[in-house]
């Protein structure tokens, strides 16, 4: 009883903490997913050396190791909250908290929870390496270096450790050491007489501003002179952009460390007449329902953001229902493109584009932050890649791998890719590399086995080995692969895609012609979003002459019955359409005539209850679908 | 216990030769690749790894030279400096020869694999190589940086990164580093975009210059020194790049216009040499006498009425460059009419990056069939010209016009078929002995002439590596060795490339914070000198 009447308050922190991690897992896992796919770290002397070579490197190597972790989202969870209780001990011993007055330690991983989920697009941007441990890997360092200090007796051996913490941190936490060396001159302001308040305040500012200026124009020969003060912190800047909101969490654990700090003077201040109990703990109450109603403020919820990373998740696990499943959730938001195209791609998988594309939601939804997403920084890599655009897939995957920093999800598209063009060398490269990540293994080998026999990415071998019984693909990579093999049966030819994914694919699938029924439907899809009716017949005629034995899907007959009146170039009398197709036609005709005064928008709004899933209302009321 | 476990570190750090073992047939599968590789005298150590598995993880390698052994145990095997030099002097006393065996021990057995040899050369190799690294990406440059790497150890340092002077929004390109004569004390690179210039560092003295007049096409681009004076001739390049949607070459980078100027130091003034809007003129080289420039050059006569970039982009096949020299007049400045050196078109072939032997006597160039930026090319090969026995060459137009398609058509075939019965000049030959399958492209000779680094994506076909091999007398070279590396694996786990390996005779001591300072600096204004050609 005495026991738990003396720790009360440290179950208060425990409660918030694990309430913060079961949010985090609950709400965030998909995001905790990707986060570790878009991070990389290898056990090499080259990965630290790489890392190394800017002040902060050993923060950015952690955070990179501990990131791995959330390849299980409970298990990184698990570890992050770990490492923030730990953090909250020795903030309490550090500064001498007592009673509720340890809830007050919260505040910085309050702090640090923010830094996380505000994350958003920046998963994608960010390109601090291991962004998402390197706050707590950094504050953890500051509170180490702290513990050490409170632990030396004399004014003098503290003034030395905090020096050696600047000089000897700054290297390998860059901004975090001076943090720490800030922390260690601040309180000596608030006690003693006036030179002894002076000097180490004073050594540490001249610390802070001369450790990383020396650092850079003597060790560190790649960082520029402005980011010496905040490396190994997030950049927060893209382009010509920089977007001071997404620094608030940072300033918030400065404030947090204030609050500490100010408590444990206000002891010492307020020796004599201390707050009541009740005073205190209403106090530290109230801080910590500010930093949770911060944190709330801060977390990045955006419905389409969040689907986009669990339909991508759904894609590299070839689970296309699971796609359909998310696309068809309600949403009070339109989509985005990118979900657009992930659906697609998803109907096109399972042969369904035909008689489905239109049932869902359509829309073109700016993705949720305050700078232009790319789609070829966030899921155009896996749409080409799935589409047989392996070259197209390398291309953006290695130019991300140069702006933004090497990651497992590009290594793993890589190896794929090389593994379709027949490179197997510089597959084995990535393979290996990807074999040494601590959860790699695993995928590595998997697809390494796909390297010691070349006729499993040869199409017709695998076809043949297929009707023979014989299939030299496993049914998991027959399903992974086959269909993109028969993607890949187009000419070579010099292209460029202005980095607009969904342009590059509708014109050059549009254009395209080919033998293959797989490349041919495709082709046919794509005169059919682009609205061309000249590109549309020819590959319609084909598409029907490649497939004479199956029923011609809905949408392919509602724009040939819809072309063949608009136009009278290609004569439709004998086409056999469903009775359905006609009908729909005859009613959206009806009702135009009956909205004939209403202007498109209007038009939009009140077809869609009855049109929407029709070809005749995309081809006249869906328009400017501004693609990115 | 504490014998036991003495006695089995010192089992671990004293590898001994299995006393019986069975031998196999082939050599051991090593990486690098150095089975019966010839290195000079100075070459840092050799460190490779064998790649096979063993199952009772047990590897013994032993080197012998001179009556000497020395025996080292792992997969790894990193003869250090001090051992390396021991082999290398005990070697150069005998046969030349380093001996080298691989014993791999699995299932309680012990094999060992045909044992291979390096020669030891007593030519050295100068002692730097300067190179760029660059992921072979195609739009950003991020952590593009010159290095500098000593060949006589591992050490490897920075001459300039852009990332010291770039941000999210001001990129910084770096390339075309170029040193006159091997001297670290005299060199230039270009800065493109953000700050750009180009930086010349010349006996101390960095200046930031910008190359670009209203007369000239662009900056200067790709570089050749004089051997001795402060001149350097340009190329000025209008490049694009497109991208191959299925050829895993990738990237084709081409020229639509590019021309020569020369630039004088000493007055900073830029002539222009080439205008000639029809010709490409590309990548010169000054000869080691200073008497002529050679460089290549397509003839590019516009076809249709799109744009010329698309014209080129479709027609990309068709762009074949010849080698020719142009003479120099040291006194005037002025260059002579050009001369065709060798017809590469003519055999539906194109060239690029002629480099001449510090004696003068050999040019080694790039050959591939179509274009000039043969890095991308994996049919490019390096060949040989014996400059002593050079004869005019047939001087015919391009037999191939309109040759534009991936698959080539039967009467495509013939015609390349019939270029390719053309055969060489007697004085040209293809370097057989070092070329690869893959691409074989940039090459540099070394100070003493007996010495090539050459770029080479032979060992996946996308990360260019750097090759070295040895220029024999009777005008052969030998097998060909990866640049050695500490870690033996280093090349497998790095995703750059490594762009213009070229010698130097040490390092380039200006730091980069210095150049870097001098990036940061406005460039100073070439002035444009019209001449009479």
């Amino acid at each position: 009883m005495e026991f738990l009447k003396k720790h009360t308050w440290w179950l208060g922190v425990i409660v918030v903490l694990a309430v913060a991690g079961i949010s985090l897992v609950q709400q965030e896992s998909e995001l905790l997913l990707r986060g570790q796919e878009l991070n990389l770290w290898l056990p090499t002397g080259l990965f630290w050396h790489t890392m190394m070579q800017y002040p902060g490197g050993a923060a950015s190597w952690l955070g990179c190791y501990l990131t791995q972790y959330f390849y299980y989202p409970w298990l990184g969870t698990a570890i992050l909250c770990g490492l923030w209780f730990v953090i909250c001990l020795l903030l309490a011993w550090i500064y001498k908290l007592k009673g509720p007055q340890v809830l007050l330690t919260l505040l910085v991983p309050l702090a640090l929870l923010a830094c996380l989920t505000q994350t958003g697009y920046w998963i994608y941007y960010q390109k601090l390496q291991g962004h998402l441990f390197v706050p707590t890997v950094g504050v953890l360092f500051a509170v180490l270096t702290l513990c050490i200090h409170r632990v030396i007796p004399n004014r003098w051996g503290r003034m030395a450790w905090m020096t050696a913490t600047c000089i000897a941190g700054y290297p390998f936490f860059g901004a975090w050491a001076l943090g720490a060396t800030g922390l260690m001159a601040l309180p000596s302001l608030l006690s003693g007489p006036l030179t002894k308040k002076l000097v180490p305040f004073g050594v540490g500012l001249l610390l802070i501003a001369f450790v990383p200026k020396i650092y850079c124009a003597q060790v560190f020969e790649m960082t520029k002179g402005e980011y010496a003060l905040v490396a190994a912190m997030p950049s927060m800047r893209y382009s010509a952009d920089s977007f001071e909101q997404y620094r608030l969490p940072y300033y918030a654990i400065i404030l947090a460390f204030l609050v500490l700090i100010a408590t444990r003077y206000l002891q010492q201040w307020t020796n004599r007449r201390t707050l009541s109990w009740w005073m205190q703990s209403a106090i530290a109450v109230a801080l910590v329902a500010v930093g949770i109603v911060g944190v709330k403020a801060a977390w990045y919820r955006d419905v389409n953001f969040h689907k986009e990373l669990a339909m991508n998740r759904a894609i590299e696990e070839c689970d296309w229902e699971r796609v359909l499943d998310i696309a068809r959730e309600p949403s009070d938001k339109k989509p985005t493109r990118q979900i657009v195209m992930y659906k697609n791609l998803a109907l096109f998988r399972l042969g369904r584009c035909g008689d489905e594309m239109f049932l869902y939601p359509e829309g073109a939804e700016k993705q949720n932050a305050p700078w232009q997403i790319h789609m070829t920084q966030v899921g155009g890599k896996l749409i080409y890649y799935h589409y047989g655009k392996e070259n197209f897939c390398y291309r953006w995957c290695m130019e991300d791998g140069v702006e933004f920093g090497w990651k497992l999800e590009t290594l793993k598209l890589m190896a794929r890719n090389a593994l379709l063009n027949h490179e197997w060398e510089v597959a084995r490269k990535y393979l290996d590399l990807i074999r040494q990540t601590t959860f790699g293994r695993q995928w590595a080998d998997h697809y390494a086995a796909l390297l010691r026999n070349p006729d499993c990415m040869d199409l017709q071998k695998v076809e043949a080995a297929i009707k023979a019984g014989k299939p030299i693909l496993s049914e998991k990579d027959t399903e992974e692969f086959l269909p993109i093999m028969h993607m890949m049966t187009y000419p070579d030819r010099l292209d460029g895609d202005n980095t607009l994914v969904e342009m590059y694919l509708l014109n050059s699938f549009a254009k395209g012609n080919g033998n293959d029924l797989l490349f041919q439907e495709m082709t046919l899809i794509c005169a059919l979003i682009m609205k061309d009716i000249d590109l549309f017949w020819p590959r319609f005629m084909r598409y029907a002459t490649l497939n004479p034995e199956v029923h011609m899907p809905r949408y392919y007959q509602e724009a040939a019955y819809l072309y063949g009146h608009l136009e009278n170039k290609v004569d439709i009398s004998r086409m056999p359409f469903d009775q359905s197709v006609k009908d729909t036609y005859d009613r959206f005709m009806q009702f135009n005539a009956q909205c004939g005064s209403m202007t498109d928008a209007q038009k939009a709004e009140a077809f869609a209850p009855m049109f929407s899933d029709t070809f005749y209302y995309f081809y006249f009321l869906v328009r400017n679908q501004k693609t990115n | 216990m504490l014998a036991l476990a003495l006695a089995s570190l010192m089992a671990c750090s004293s590898p001994t030769v299995p006393s019986s073992y069975t031998d196999r047939k082939e050599s051991p599968q090593i990486y690098p690749d150095y089975t019966d590789v010839t290195v000079p005298v100075n070459i840092a150590p050799l460190h490779f790894h064998i790649d096979h598995s063993a199952t009772d993880k047990a590897f013994v390698t032993r080197f012998t030279a001179g009556g000497e052994q020395w025996v080292l145990g792992g997969e790894d095997v990193r003869p250090g400096l001090k051992k390396w030099h021991q082999m290398t002097d005990a070697a150069l006393a005998a046969d030349g020869k380093i001996n080298v065996e691989v014993f791999i021990q699995s299932d309680a057995q012990w094999q060992r694999f045909k044992p291979f040899s390096i020669s030891v050369m007593k030519d050295s190799i100068d002692p730097y190589i300067s190179y760029r690294l660059i992921s072979p990406s195609y739009v950003t440059y991020e952590d593009l940086t010159l290095n500098q790497r000593c060949l006589e150890n591992f050490d490897e340092s920075l001459i300039y990164g852009n990332m010291i002077n770039s941000d999210e929004h001001n990129g910084q390109c770096i390339n075309c580093h170029h040193t006159q004569w091997y001297n670290p004390n005299r060199l230039q690179f270009h800065v493109r975009q953000y700050l750009g210039g180009t930086v010349i560092a010349y006996d101390g003295k960095v200046q930031k210059i910008d190359l670009k007049t209203d007369s000239t096409l662009s900056a200067g681009v790709y570089p050749t020194w004089h051997p001795t004076k402060p001149w350097i001739v340009y190329s000025t390049n209008s490049t694009g790049q497109s991208f191959h949607t299925r050829d895993p070459q990738k990237i084709e980078v081409q020229d639509t216009k590019s021309n020569l100027i020369f630039y004088n130091l000493e007055t900073n003034e830029v002539t222009p040499i080439t205008r000639d809007t029809t010709d490409l003129d590309c990548f010169p080289f000054w000869s080691p006498d200073g008497r002529y420039i050679y460089y290549v050059s397509a003839h590019w006569e516009r076809r249709d009425t799109v744009n010329l970039d698309f014209e080129l982009i479709k027609n990309y096949k068709d762009v074949q460059y010849n080698l020719y020299r142009m003479a120099f007049d040291e006194r005037t400045h002025t260059f002579g009419p050009r001369q065709l050196v060798y017809n590469a078109v003519a055999r539906n072939r194109s060239v690029t990056l002629p480099r001449i032997s510090p004696d003068g006597r050999w040019l080694m160039f790039t050959q591939g069939q179509f274009g000039v930026f043969h890095i991308w090319h994996n049919d490019a090969d390096l060949y040989l010209a014996d400059l002593t026995r050079i004869e005019p060459d047939i001087d015919a137009p391009s037999p191939l016009p309109g040759l534009n398609e991936t698959k080539l058509t039967h009467e495509d075939s013939v015609r390349i078929a019939q270029a390719e019965a053309i055969p060489l000049p007697a004085f040209i030959r293809p370097i057989t002995e070092a070329n690869s399958a893959d691409v074989d492209s940039y090459h540099s000779w070394s100070s003493n002439g007996r010495w090539v680094v050459f770029s080479s994506r032979r060992v996946d076909g996308n990360f260019t590596r750097p090759f070295i091999t040895y220029f024999k007398a009777d005008g052969t070279f030998t097998k060909p060795f990866e640049l050695p590396q500490d870690n033996p694996q280093y090349h497998r786990q790095f995703l750059r490339s490594y762009n213009i390996p070229d010698f130097m005779s040490g390092p380039v001591t200006i730091r980069p914070q210095e150049f870097a300072k001098v990036v940061r600096k406005d460039a100073t204004k070439a002035k444009l000198k019209m001449s009479g050609k």
